[in-house]
Parts: structure tokens; C-alpha cells; sequence
């Protein structure tokens, strides 16, 4: 089944570019997170495909049907705002039943499938209340509710958790997948938190500077970032710059050897990524392959694990390793720090991280993404 | 260490208090802006109390024929407001009327302009920015016309010799409206002499050029409520299925309700003193007590007292409409 299709979006204010030439497929039934920075048009993406903005090229198109040319109001797709944008002068009910009432159903149907609705999101007995008489997860789950009312093909949530406290969004997250997977509803999130988007996700896209970085399944996202953003925007990740040279790379005196061998010409710039729970700290003898030797600066627990912060010559470091572990290391104690071959990741070096995304190198990283979502969305 | 030092001065102020003329002690502590503020609050209270409180006076006054009036104390002319000056020997609805037509028109008026103002301003404001303040510009040069500038131009535009009569017969809807029986129609409805249509004199062209006259107001007062409404609500309510006129009606007309509910009012009394588009628009038998009360006081009646009477039966007439709408909207509240 096709789902939804976008081929060739490009959205464009004046001479500002927000969307540039997204080609994505939406699988059916299927949750897909726009995950990205502020500023990286995935906003812009989802407004588009609610039909409350029009591309300015490409297709938008649902099981093969084109409506790029629909209203908003004839697509039939429920969306649940950042504000959550519920009508204050209805009551709950009303609210949840507003498109049924636009739809002409009877006051009794719209009534029973209200109740229905406020039943799955867990809010019976509030059809009567006002929207300023609840909280923000009442709201919220007030909102989804009332998207879902018109039993829409396509499920859009924009920023859906924002408005909520830390504790609330970690269970909504939850429920909103169990939600989910329970409708079989074809739906788009719109988040900026990594967190967010691995735990409800079957699908994230990575976007930035209104283009995508990558596309692929939690797992794949996180273990093989296809480019430097990426792996530097979900979870943490240490990066050291070297040269490339015969399949490994030169970063000081230093040769790492990753697995399989790097296909970049000798002395083209390059980074390494290696996320620190693959980093190993050993005893300062300890010698082999990928491993430089340093000084410990700080050290610190966080529940089930301990970070340890490695000054090496390479550059800081930092190991993250399970808090149970026999080694104990203190501060200033020499040590080794070994990078896995098989956990380092390799990136032409174009100075663009998360951290620094607005560097002008998107237009090269763009040919490794469109390969990776060919694999995906088939 | 400077607290106890503190407190013992504001103990000495507290023994200076007790110990001179209350009234004195107040005065002297008393800074010039009290002062200015005092002399700014006694100019206010004369240059309006002081008239109203006049006009109230004089309307229980007593005309002498031939001549001024006395101060008096009889209710005659407002009884003669209701029920005429013969009473009770026989009843005259004469002026009860001219209440009447003031009241219809400034009611029919402003909800015209609030109707036109209210879809117009809202699909203003989702505009650009650009031809939002292009359309602003416009309504203040609008706002810019006084009310003879503007009558003279709808009088024009309503006359029957060169006007939209004169029109519509050149391009033959008059003979078309006689063929049809409809001008019999709106002969009855007293928008046609028996050759073609007519606006002058007619209650329609009177109201139409007061909303006219008020539009602008209508759309200033509503911009800023409707530019604040939150684009979310009208964007939900489209991905429901909600087309642009329903939004307009089921999400945007209830939000601001008591917006255009003050609009209402507030262009309702503003009608209500209308006087150049009723002398011009209104047939004799049609016109207002504002109309009436300048013949009392500087027209040809000259009878100040009963001009005074008709003022306050007006002003409490529509303290009557304010208050029993602002009862109605308190209900709305609660109810919602």
C-alpha cells in the first residue's frame, strides 16, 4: 500500500527557502516522526500536508490519489496542534464532535461518539466540562479526541508534547503509540525531541535546513547515522577530525582503523563519530588497535551508567560505561581510551554537526539520505 | 542598624497627625500632583455635570408664549412626550413615534454596520500585512468625512434625477420592475412613486447612510479582537472540515462576542444623536427626536423646556437599552 507520497516538495517565502525538494513516503498505519531543530521546516512539511499551506512544487498524494489541490477542509486528515487549539466557548463534547457537527451527523450519533472518543483517550465523564476547567493533559488528550473524530485518513500531530510538563510527556508518549497502533492510523509527529521520536517512532525522519538527513527505523538512526548531523543530533556522540589515509584515519599522530576500511581519498578531511557508550576506558598498559592513552577530568554517575571525561591527545573524550562495572578510575589517573572499529562511524569533515547545522554543507549529505529512505519507505 | 531609627520617625508623623486639624495636616501633605489632579477632576465634573445637571433643570421648566421659559417644577413635558399635550382629554403619539424611529434606526443602523464590518474586517485581517494596512489606511480616510460630507454624497447618489434611480431607469431595470409588478411592491414598501424607484425621502436610504456613517467605527473596534484571534482555532477548524464561512460563524463570531456586542452599543448610541441623514433621508412623519429637540431649542418650535425633557426621555431610553444588553451578555457568560 502507497500511503502517503510526497514527491518533490519545495516550499519557498520569498527568497527564504523552508522546505527544498523533499521526495518522503509515508508507509499506512504507520507512525513517522519529522524530527529535527527549530528552524528546519518540518513544521513548514506537516502544514503542508494538512493542506493549510501550499507547496509551492511537487505532489502531496494518498493511495495513489493526488491532492496536492485540496483544501483543508476536503482532506480529512485530523491534526492536533502545538496549542492544542481546542474551541473555548464549546464544551468538551462539542469540541470533540465539532467535524461530525460540520458533517451534518445528528445530535445524538455526534453525543455517542463523543462519549466513544473521550473513552479511548480516557476522559469519560468530561463531556460537559469547559476547556478552562482542564489541565494540559486533559486538554491534550481533549485535542487528540477531537482529531480523531472524523476517522481521518491520515493522523498529524504538530509539537503535540511541548505544552506538557516532563513526567506527563513521558507517559503520553506511550499512550499516543499504544493509541496508535491500536487505530492503525497512518500518523506524522512533528517533534523536536530525540527522545520523543525514538519512543513513539517506526519512522523518523531527520530533518534539517528544510531538507532531510536521514530516513530510517530508531535503531537504524541511532546506530548508523548517515551523516555527521545526524549522529550528532540523536544521542551524543565524540568526534575527532583527522585525514583520511589508506582506508583508516590520521587524527594527530594517531591512526584509527575502523571496520569495514573508510573508501575516502588519502588526505581528505574527515571526522569520526563514536558514541560513548562505545568508548572503553582500560588501565594505561593496556594496548592494541584504536586506543589512545589520557587523563581523567571528571567523572560522574548517572543512575545505570558513569560517564568518565578522558583528556587524550586526540581530544576530550567522553566514555560513557555501565555504573555496575569493577573499574574504578579517579580523577587524574592515567588511562586508555579505546574506540571499537566497528562503532566508528565516518563523515566527510564539512564542519556541520548539530551543534553548528547551519553550515553550507546539507547539499553534499543529501545524496547519502535519499539513498537510505529508498530502503525504508519500500 | 537603621530600622529602629526608621520606625521612630513614622512614630513622630503618627503624634503630629493627632496633634493638629485633621483637614489642615491633610493639605499640607498633599503634593502638586494632587493638586493638579484635584483642579483637572473639578474642571471635568463642571464642563459635564454641570450642563447635564442644567438640562435636567430646565426640562421641568415651564415655556411662557411669546417669550423664553421659567424655571418650574411640573412633569407636563414629559407626560406631552408620550401622550401629547392634550392630555387626557385625547392622546397624541407624536413624539412617543419620533422615540420610536430613533430607536429603529440607530438599532437597524449599527447592526448593518456591524454585519458588513464584522466578515469584512475579519477577512482583513487574513490578509498580508500589506494590504491589512492598506485597508486601515483607507477606513481612516473614511473616518476623516463628517457627517455632511458624506450625507451630501449619498444624497446625490440617491437622488432621483441623477442618481442610482436615474440609472436604473437608463438601464431599463425600471421598466423591467414595472413589468414584473415589483415596483407596485416596492411602492407599497415606499420605495417607488409611480414612474420609477425612490430612495428620498425613505426610512432604507436613512439607515443605510447611517451605517454607512458608523461602518468605519465598526471596523476599527473589531480589527484589533479579530487580528488577536488564535490562527490555530480557524486552522483546526478547516482540518474538520469547516469551510471558510462556517469558520466564520461556528469558531470566530463566538470568540469575539462581546466585541462586536460593544461594537453594538457603542455605535447604537452613537446613532441614536444622528441629526443630518435623518433631515435629509427621513420624510417628515419619519424623524427623530434629535431632530425634534434642535426645533425645540434653536428651531422653530423655540420651546427649550420640552426640548430639555425630549433630551432626557433619549438618554435614558438608551441607559435602559445598554443596561438590558449588558444583562443579556452577563446571562450569555454564565450560560457559557
Amino acid at each position: 500500500m502507497p500511503g502517503l507520497v510526497l514527491a518533490g516538495i519545495k516550499k519557498t517565502y520569498g527568497p527564504v527557502t523552508a522546505v527544498d525538494n523533499i521526495d518522503l513516503t509515508f508507509p499506512k498505519g504507520k507512525l513517522t516522526a519529522l524530527l529535527g531543530p527549530s528552524g528546519c521546516g518540518k513544521t513548514t512539511l506537516l502544514r503542508m500536508i494538512a493542506g493549510l499551506e501550499d507547496p509551492s512544487r511537487g505532489t502531496i498524494s494518498l493511495d495513489g490519489d493526488d491532492i496536492t489541490e485540496k483544501p483543508a477542509n476536503k482532506r480529512k486528515f485530523g491534526m492536533v496542534f502545538q496549542s492544542f487549539a481546542l474551541f473555548p466557548h464549546m464544551s468538551v463534547a462539542e469540541n470533540v464532535a465539532y467535524s461530525l457537527a460540520i458533517a451534518g451527523v445528528d445530535k445524538a450519533t455526534r453525543r455517542a461518539r463523543a462519549e466513544e472518543l473521550l473513552d479511548l483517550v480516557k476522559m469519560a465523564g468530561f463531556e460537559d466540562r469547559r476547556i478552562g476547567q482542564l489541565s494540559g493533559g486533559q486538554r491534550q488528550r481533549v485535542a487528540i479526541a477531537r482529531a480523531l473524530a472524523q476517522k481521518p485518513d491520515v493522523f498529524l500531530l504538530d509539537e503535540p508534547m511541548s505544552a506538557l510538563d516532563a513526567q506527563l510527556r513521558e507517559a503520553m508518549q506511550v499512550e499516543l503509540r499504544l493509541l496508535q497502533q491500536k487505530l492503525d492510523i497512518t500518523t506524522i509527529v512533528v517533534t523536536h525531541d530525540q527522545r520523543e521520536a525514538m519512543t513513539m517512532a517506526d519512522q523518523i525522519v531527520v530533518m534539517s535546513n528544510g531538507r532531510y538527513e536521514q530516513v530510517g527505523s530508531p535503531s537504524e538512526i541511532y546506530h548508523r547515522p548517515a551523516t555527521a548531523f545526524v549522529a550528532s543530533f540523536i544521542g551524543k556522540a565524540n568526534f575527532l577530525k583527522g585525514k583520511a589515509k589508506d582506508g583508516g584515519v590520521d587524527v594527530g599522530e594517531f591512526h584509527f582503523r575502523p571496520e569495514p576500511a573508510a573508501s575516502f581519498l588519502n588526505g581528505s578531511a574527515v571526522q569520526i563519530a563514536c558514541r560513548p557508550e562505545n568508548v572503553t576506558i582500560g588501565a594505561a598498559d593496556e594496548t592494541g588497535p584504536n586506543r589512545v592513552s589520557g587523563t581523567v577530568t571528571f567523572l560522574r554517575d548517572i543512575g545505570p551508567t558513569r560517564e568518565i571525561y578522558v583528556e587524550t591527545p586526540v581530544g576530550s573524550v567522553i566514555s560513557e560505561m555501565p555504573a555496575s562495572t569493577e573499574l574504578v578510575f579517579a580523577k587524574g589517573e592515567t588511562v586508555s581510551a579505546e574506540f571499537p572499529a566497528h562503532a566508528l562511524r565516518l563523515f566527510p569533515d564539512t564542519g556541520d554537526t548539530a551543534g553548528a547545522s547551519h553550515g553550507s554543507g546539507a547539499g553534499d549529505r543529501k545524496v547519502t539520505a535519499v539513498s537510505d529512505k529508498r530502503d525504508v519507505a519500500a | 542598624m537603621s530600622y529602629p531609627a526608621v520606625s521612630g520617625d513614622i512614630e513622630v508623623d503618627r503624634e503630629a497627625g493627632k496633634g493638629g486639624p485633621a483637614f489642615a495636616a491633610y493639605i499640607r501633605g498633599l503634593g502638586p500632583a494632587n493638586i493638579i489632579m484635584g483642579v483637572i477632576t473639578a474642571v471635568i465634573l463642571f464642563v459635564f455635570v454641570a450642563p447635564f445637571l442644567l438640562v435636567i433643570v430646565v426640562s421641568f421648566g415651564e415655556k411662557i408664549e411669546g417669550a423664553s421659559w421659567v424655571w418650574g417644577f411640573d412633569f407636563s413635558n414629559y407626560i406631552r412626550v408620550f401622550v401629547g399635550v392634550d392630555w387626557p382629554n385625547s392622546v397624541t403619539l407624536l413624539y412617543a413615534l419620533k422615540l420610536y424611529y430613533t430607536l429603529a434606526y440607530a438599532v437597524l443602523g449599527s447592526l448593518i454596520a456591524v454585519g458588513f464590518a464584522f466578515p469584512f474586517t475579519y477577512f482583513m485581517t487574513q490578509g498580508s500585512r500589506r494590504s491589512q494596512a492598506m485597508w486601515l489606511v483607507f477606513v481612516l480616510a473614511s473616518l476623516s468625512m463628517s457627517e455632511v460630507f458624506v450625507v451630501m454624497g449619498w444624497d446625490i447618489l440617491l437622488s432621483n434625477r441623477s442618481g442610482l434611480p436615474a440609472l436604473l431607469k437608463a438601464v431599463g431595470i425600471t421598466s423591467w420592475l414595472k413589468d414584473t409588478g415589483w415596483l407596485a411592491v416596492l411602492r407599497d414598501w415606499d420605495l417607488a412613486s409611480p414612474r420609477n424607484v425612490k430612495f428620498k425621502t425613505s426610512q432604507l436610504a436613512t439607515v443605510l447612510t447611517m451605517a454607512y456613517l458608523v461602518w468605519p467605527y465598526a471596523v476599527i473596534l473589531l480589527f484589533a479582537p479579530l487580528s488577536r484571534i488564535d490562527r490555530s482555532m480557524i486552522e483546526a477548524a478547516r482540518t474538520m472540515g469547516a469551510g471558510s464561512l462556517t469558520v466564520l460563524r461556528t469558531i470566530v463570531l463566538p470568540a469575539v462576542r462581546l466585541p462586536v456586542l460593544g461594537s453594538l452599543l457603542l455605535l447604537f448610541v452613537y446613532l441614536l444623536g444622528t441629526y443630518v441623514s435623518v433631515t435629509y433621508f427621513a420624510a417628515p412623519a419619519h424623524q427623530t427626536l434629535p431632530v425634534s429637540i434642535y426645533e425645540s431649542i434653536r428651531g422653530a418650535t423655540l420651546n427649550a423646556p420640552f426640548g430639555a425633557a425630549q433630551a432626557v426621555i433619549l438618554l435614558i431610553t438608551a441607559g435602559i437599552f445598554i443596561g438590558f444588553s449588558l444583562m443579556l451578555a452577563r446571562l450569555a457568560e454564565r450560560k457559557a
